[in-house]
């Protein structure tokens, strides 16, 4: 439990208030459990090792730390018969339950000793630990609120107060504590702490105006005061004075402050003063010290590309103000000043120079050639011959850096510089450098060594970029396939004493020839093509089993192809965790689900939802110790970050698909459905996304490719893919908080006839749902809207969400015709013959359309036509849709039944006191009971149809076998079973 | 800022957000990260400052480094540790250390030609997973001009455990 010691370490072994005393550059005195990063991974048992136990500590929970929760709650009660009233021995034993799963009795033992208002250490820090891991950070400042109106002295507690605040955000008591504990011991950080949080209420503060007129000068006239007393001591504080400068706008006077006395001080970073500087010449648009400090800073250091950019900035904005250096004085305040052409390229002429003198090779100087012949062409300057041809620089370029693996990566920026005309031309030239032998065995000259076999591996990926293969026939790409496969195969030789960790050198070639295989499949439908991709990247990845490039496209492909099976085994040994949950869960997620594989699917929402849950309190505790050492600026970014994190969109995907999957396992018959709700507190009413700032965290470029900028993922695909993903994430959302609502509405029936409980808010809850069913309709529309546009993603960008299969197949229309039902049938009772009429007629449209899906579910998942195969995906997805619809459809129906019982009980005692035969009964029963009977052979078939597709799969699966794997597909079957059970039962339940 | 750039290099561990916020807040100067001109990350090097002054033992630590594939064999690796050992001498610090697998003999050369030493091995000091053995590390140190007579290189005659190293 390496969790639960890091929070036992970091309260016990140090108190807060001893930190404090010195700021983030002296000796630390604070352990953490994971006290060496190289062994963070086993920190449980380091951690054990290395707290340091203060004396004053006498009832350490060890049983606790050692996760014996019993044996804990054991001592604790033994302890407590001695002593009755040991508050600490209450709190370990809280602890104990609360970790034992019996939150309320936690909780309520801990309110017992709160209320005591306690004011001993253990009992204090114990309960902080408790709070914590009850995620209620809230009460910790109750705690110690209550422990300095006691001991109001106490550096400690209020120490600990502050913090508290800290955890919660509680900016404007921050600053109140942080002023209390200074009056108490007059220490810097304390007072500073205050001063840090007049800025975190200034970001906070929903009116700028307020921020910047109120807050932000309150924190500077703070700090100038201990400026005018000489009481500044620690460059933290000099970087707080900065930063409340930069905020205000006062760019002038922080620059003083950088370049004064104070800034003396800024010594721990690398260039501190300079970078900060840098930045105050830019928003103050002082272009000479900007070009005279860049230009100083690459003659320290001709590598540093951010110097290259704000040095041409520089210079083309002092020509473009026709500037002239002064006659007598200094040409800036930081020295030489360029202002011309000729200067920055005899400037960038120089660097050059002086990089052949170098021991290491530099590109910095090289590059910057190429970008001030951009920056002149982009002026419409004729002065950009002067430089040089930049093909012939990019040839030399190659010649000096093409066998480092980047040098694609370099060049691929400057591309635009080439005219298309010399595409062709300028491969060639590059290629005709390279030192490649023809063999025997082939007519295709070969690299010796790992030097020429990098170099053609540049120019390969270059002729891709320009799209040179693109604009191949057919044939030619097969040849050019062909090729690039012997050329991989040939170079695994040069890569035979590489480990399993290292990736082959040759392995692009075989990860391009793949790329080219699939423009043949995708653009030119040939089907065979796509089998080609999956059997080179299994072959590519049984040569270097650590290529991610090799299963990341592998699990793209066999996703589309509908092949879930081998994707999850080929993730997981992609070994992504933390923020990468984030960032490349989608890849997972968009599949799992919508190919039937339920039990991964919620495996990887459950990695998601656990990596998101932890980032708040994680955060928390690091935004701390950022005041503790004095990182004021990482604080705002610790926030912005942990903000990021919170209102991610795979963030609220995961969740809202977690909660819709556990419905569909789990609740199989209404009364279940009414627990999983209430167990998941889902409200109807409650919708917890932040829709105006879903932030899209997604990787979409973690697929390498090397197409052209016209093929290339764009800022226009991301913007539109996260509009896509929106208008899906709504539907579902809606669709479950509508689910959600189903049971709330059952309750109502009987006392329904009663006029009086329509008024007391009963009536709210088919209003709410009635509400949502709208919303859903027009997002329904929007999302239809977006689909018009027929967006085509690139193929390793965002993959398309499952909306358009939503709405083509027809569930879309079952479910929204469901949600209506059950607002028809709450009217029965109220509304005459009128509405049963509308209600028989759902009942036989929505029998029609279940039919018309289940219909789109049949079919061969992989059709053999003219000895090529092609799989069928969506029929997967249909089938997958199609169970959820059923779901809904017995939940309703469910519904519908608890409506229809009492109503026609009610009828039949009506019946029997007025003796009267002759009243018939509402035609609506007849209605339902037609519908169960019909909804019974549907399912029935269904579950048929599904056992056929089975005998069909398991024979498909032993071809396989005889056709000795060429053939990767597998279709996992027993998902189809499982669910055929979950029909069944649904429909015994009914 | 945080741009989705995902680290699936095998060789370079993906840390927890505790981790490096802990790193963050703690040690900022010592976060360093290299970019190429195309907004690719190129690598990056973290580290910390610590030990006690009085027993000459105040020196900057390595903690992590890591060059992207693209972008190895640019001596970006040396760029970055002569960056970290400039934050060190700045810090007044005695000498720069690090710790390595003592399989990982690339690694260790690499360390050797930047003019680094093995002063101590620390036995299991990296735990392995599913079931191999636990393995040795190489503590390796550079004296800074702190240390002018070089006396906290001088390797120690005997291996330690890890709990005896601070």
């Amino acid at each position: 439990m390496p969790f639960v010691l890091e929070s036992a370490a970091f309260l016990f072994p140090t108190s807060e208030a001893r930190q404090c005393s010195c700021w983030h550059k002296t000796v630390s005195l604070l352990v953490l459990s994971f006290s060496h990063p190289h062994r963070a991974r086993q920190g449980a048992r380091q951690s054990c090792k290395l707290q340091r136990k203060p004396s004053s500590v006498r009832l350490r929970p060890n049983y606790l730390d050692n996760g014996n929760n019993k044996m804990a709650i054991q001592q604790a009660d033994k302890l407590l018969k001695k002593h009755k009233d040991l508050h600490c021995a209450k709190v370990l034993k809280a602890i104990g339950l609360q970790r034992t799963g019996k939150q309320e009795e936690a909780y309520t033992l801990a309110q017992e000793v709160a209320a005591l208002e306690p004011t001993d250490d253990n009992s204090l820090q114990a309960l902080t630990i408790l709070y914590r891991e009850m995620h209620r950070p809230e009460l910790v400042t109750k705690l110690y609120e209550a422990a300095v109106k006691k001991v109001p002295n106490s550096e400690e507690y209020h120490s600990h107060l502050f913090m508290a605040y800290a955890r919660v955000g509680e900016y404007k008591k921050m600053q109140q504590a942080g002023m209390a504990l200074y009056k108490i011991v007059p220490k810097n950080p304390y007072y500073f702490w205050s001063v840090m949080s007049l800025i975190m209420q200034s970001i906070s503060a929903q009116d700028e105006n307020l921020s910047k007129t109120m807050f932000l000068p309150l924190a500077e006239r703070m700090v100038e005061k201990m400026v005018k007393e000489d009481k500044i001591e620690a460059e933290a504080e000099v970087e707080l004075y900065y930063m409340i400068l930069e905020r205000l706008e006062k760019y002038r006077e922080a620059l003083d402050v950088v370049r004064g006395k104070l800034g003396e001080k800024l010594t721990s970073e690398l260039q501190s003063r300079e970078n900060k500087c840098m930045a105050m010449y830019k928003k103050l648009c002082r272009w000479p010290e900007c070009n005279a400090l860049s230009r100083r800073l690459l003659l320290k250091n001709s590598d540093d590309w951010q110097f290259y950019i704000t040095y041409f900035d520089s210079v083309f904005q002092l020509i473009d103000e026709s500037w002239t250096p002064p006659l007598e004085e200094e040409h800036s305040l930081e020295g030489e000043v360029h202002y011309s052409i000729e200067q920055a390229v005899k400037f960038i002429e120089d660097r050059i120079t002086e990089e052949s003198k170098s021991s290491r090779p530099l590109r910095g100087p090289y590059l910057a050639k190429l970008e001030l012949i951009r920056r002149l062409r982009h002026r419409g300057c004729n002065d950009e011959h002067k430089l040089g041809d930049p093909e012939e620089l990019m040839f030399q370029y190659f010649r000096k850096f093409g066998d480092k693996p980047c040098c694609f990566t370099d060049l691929k920026v400057f591309v635009d510089l080439l005219p298309a005309s010399q595409y062709t031309k300028f491969i060639s030239q590059l290629l005709e450098v390279i030192p490649l032998s023809a063999t025997a065995e082939s007519e295709i000259a070969l690299p010796d060594d790992i030097k020429a076999l990098q170099q053609h591996l540049c120019v390969v990926q270059l002729s891709r970029l320009l799209g040179i293969y693109h604009a191949m026939d057919k044939k030619q790409k097969l040849t050019v396939v062909q090729e690039l496969m012997l050329r991989y195969r040939h170079g695994l030789e040069f890569g035979k004493s590489c480990l399993k960790t290292e990736l082959q050198f040759s392995d692009y070639y075989c990860l391009l020839a793949v790329h080219l295989l699939l423009d043949l499949w995708l653009e030119e439908g040939e089907e065979t093509a796509v089998w080609q991709c999956l059997t080179l990247l299994e072959e590519g990845l049984s040569h270097s089993p650590s290529n991610a490039q090799f299963k990341l496209l592998l699990i793209r492909i066999y996703c589309r192809l509908g092949a879930f099976e081998p994707v999850a085994e080929l993730y997981s040994s992609l070994d992504a965790k933390h923020i990468q949950h984030d960032t490349i869960g989608y890849l997972l997620t968009r599949y799992a689900e919508s190919l039937g594989h339920y039990a991964a699917a919620s495996q990887s929402c459950n990695f998601a939802l656990r990596f998101f849950h932890s980032n708040q309190k994680d955060t928390s505790e690091y935004i701390i110790q950022a005041y503790k050492y004095g990182a004021f600026e990482k604080i705002p970014e610790f926030i912005a970050f942990r903000n990021r994190l919170n209102s991610s969109l795979h963030f609220a995907q995961v969740r809202t698909e977690r909660m819709l999957l556990d419905l569909l396992l789990e609740a199989n018959i209404s009364t279940s459905l009414e627990e999983s709700i209430k167990s998941m507190s889902l409200s109807p009413e409650e919708d917890d996304i932040p829709w105006k700032d879903l932030r899209d965290n997604r990787d979409l470029t973690v697929l390498f490719n090397w197409d052209p900028k016209d093929r290339d993922i764009s800022e226009e695909h991301r913007k539109l893919s996260l509009e896509e993903e929106t208008l899906w994430l709504r539907i579902r959302s809606l669709t479950l908080r509508l689910v959600s609502g189903l049971p709330t509405l059952s309750h109502t029936i009987q006392p329904k006839n009663s006029e009086k409980t329509a008024e007391n808010g009963v009536s709210s809850k088919i209003d709410t749902i009635r509400s949502l069913l709208q919303q859903l309709e027009a997002t329904v529309d929007s999302g239809k809207k977006f689909l018009e546009q027929k967006i085509q993603y690139p193929v390793l960008g965002p993959p398309p969400t499952r909306m358009a299969g939503f709405f083509s197949n027809g569930s879309c229309q079952c479910q929204t015709s469901l949600f209506y039902l059950v607002s028809d049938i709450y009217e029965l009772d109220t509304n005459g013959l009128e509405v049963q009429e509308r209600i028989g007629n759902s009942f036989k449209s929505l029998l029609e359309r279940l039919t018309d899906l289940f219909n789109k579910c049949k079919g061969d998942l992989i059709e053999v036509r003219d000895g090529t195969l092609k799989t069928h995906p969506n029929l997967l997805e249909n089938l997958v849709f199609f169970v959820e619809t059923i779901s809904i459809t017995l939940w309703v129906s469910s519904y519908c039944d608890s409506v229809l019982r009492p109503f026609k009980s009610n009828l039949q005692k009506k019946k029997k006191k007025k003796k009267e035969s002759s009243l018939a009964m509402p035609p609506v029963f007849t209605h339902f009971l037609d519908y169960v009977t019909d909804l019974q052979t549907l399912t029935s078939n269904v579950i048929d149809y599904i056992k056929g597709l089975e005998i069909i799969l398991t024979a498909l699966k032993l071809e396989d076998l005889s056709l000795k794997d060429t053939l990767l597909l597998q279709v996992r079957t027993s998902t189809y079973w499982w669910f055929g059970g979950l029909v069944e039962g649904e429909l015994l339940s009914l | 800022g945080f741009s989705p750039r995902s680290n699936l290099d095998p060789l370079t561990e993906t840390y927890g957000i505790p981790f490096y916020l802990q790193y963050l807040a703690h040690w900022p100067e010592y976060f360093i990260v290299a970019e190429a001109p195309g907004g690719e990350l190129m690598g990056y090097i973290m580290g910390k400052a610590e030990g006690s002054v009085a027993r000459e033992e105040w020196h900057g630590h390595v903690t992590a480094l890591s060059v992207a594939p693209e972008f190895r064999r640019l001596g970006l690796a040396a760029k970055l540790m002569e960056l970290l050992e400039e934050i060190s001498e700045k810090k007044g610090g005695f000498f720069v250390d690090l710790f390595v697998r003592v399989s990982n003999q690339v690694a260790v050369n690499m360390y050797k030609q930047l003019g680094y030493s093995v002063y101590r091995t620390v036995l299991e000091y990296y735990s392995a997973s599913n079931g191999e053995p636990d393995e040795d590390a190489y503590d390796m140190r550079k004296a800074l001009s702190r240390d002018s007579e070089k006396k906290s290189i001088i390797p120690l005659p005997h291996p330690v455990r890890p709990e005896d190293i601070e």
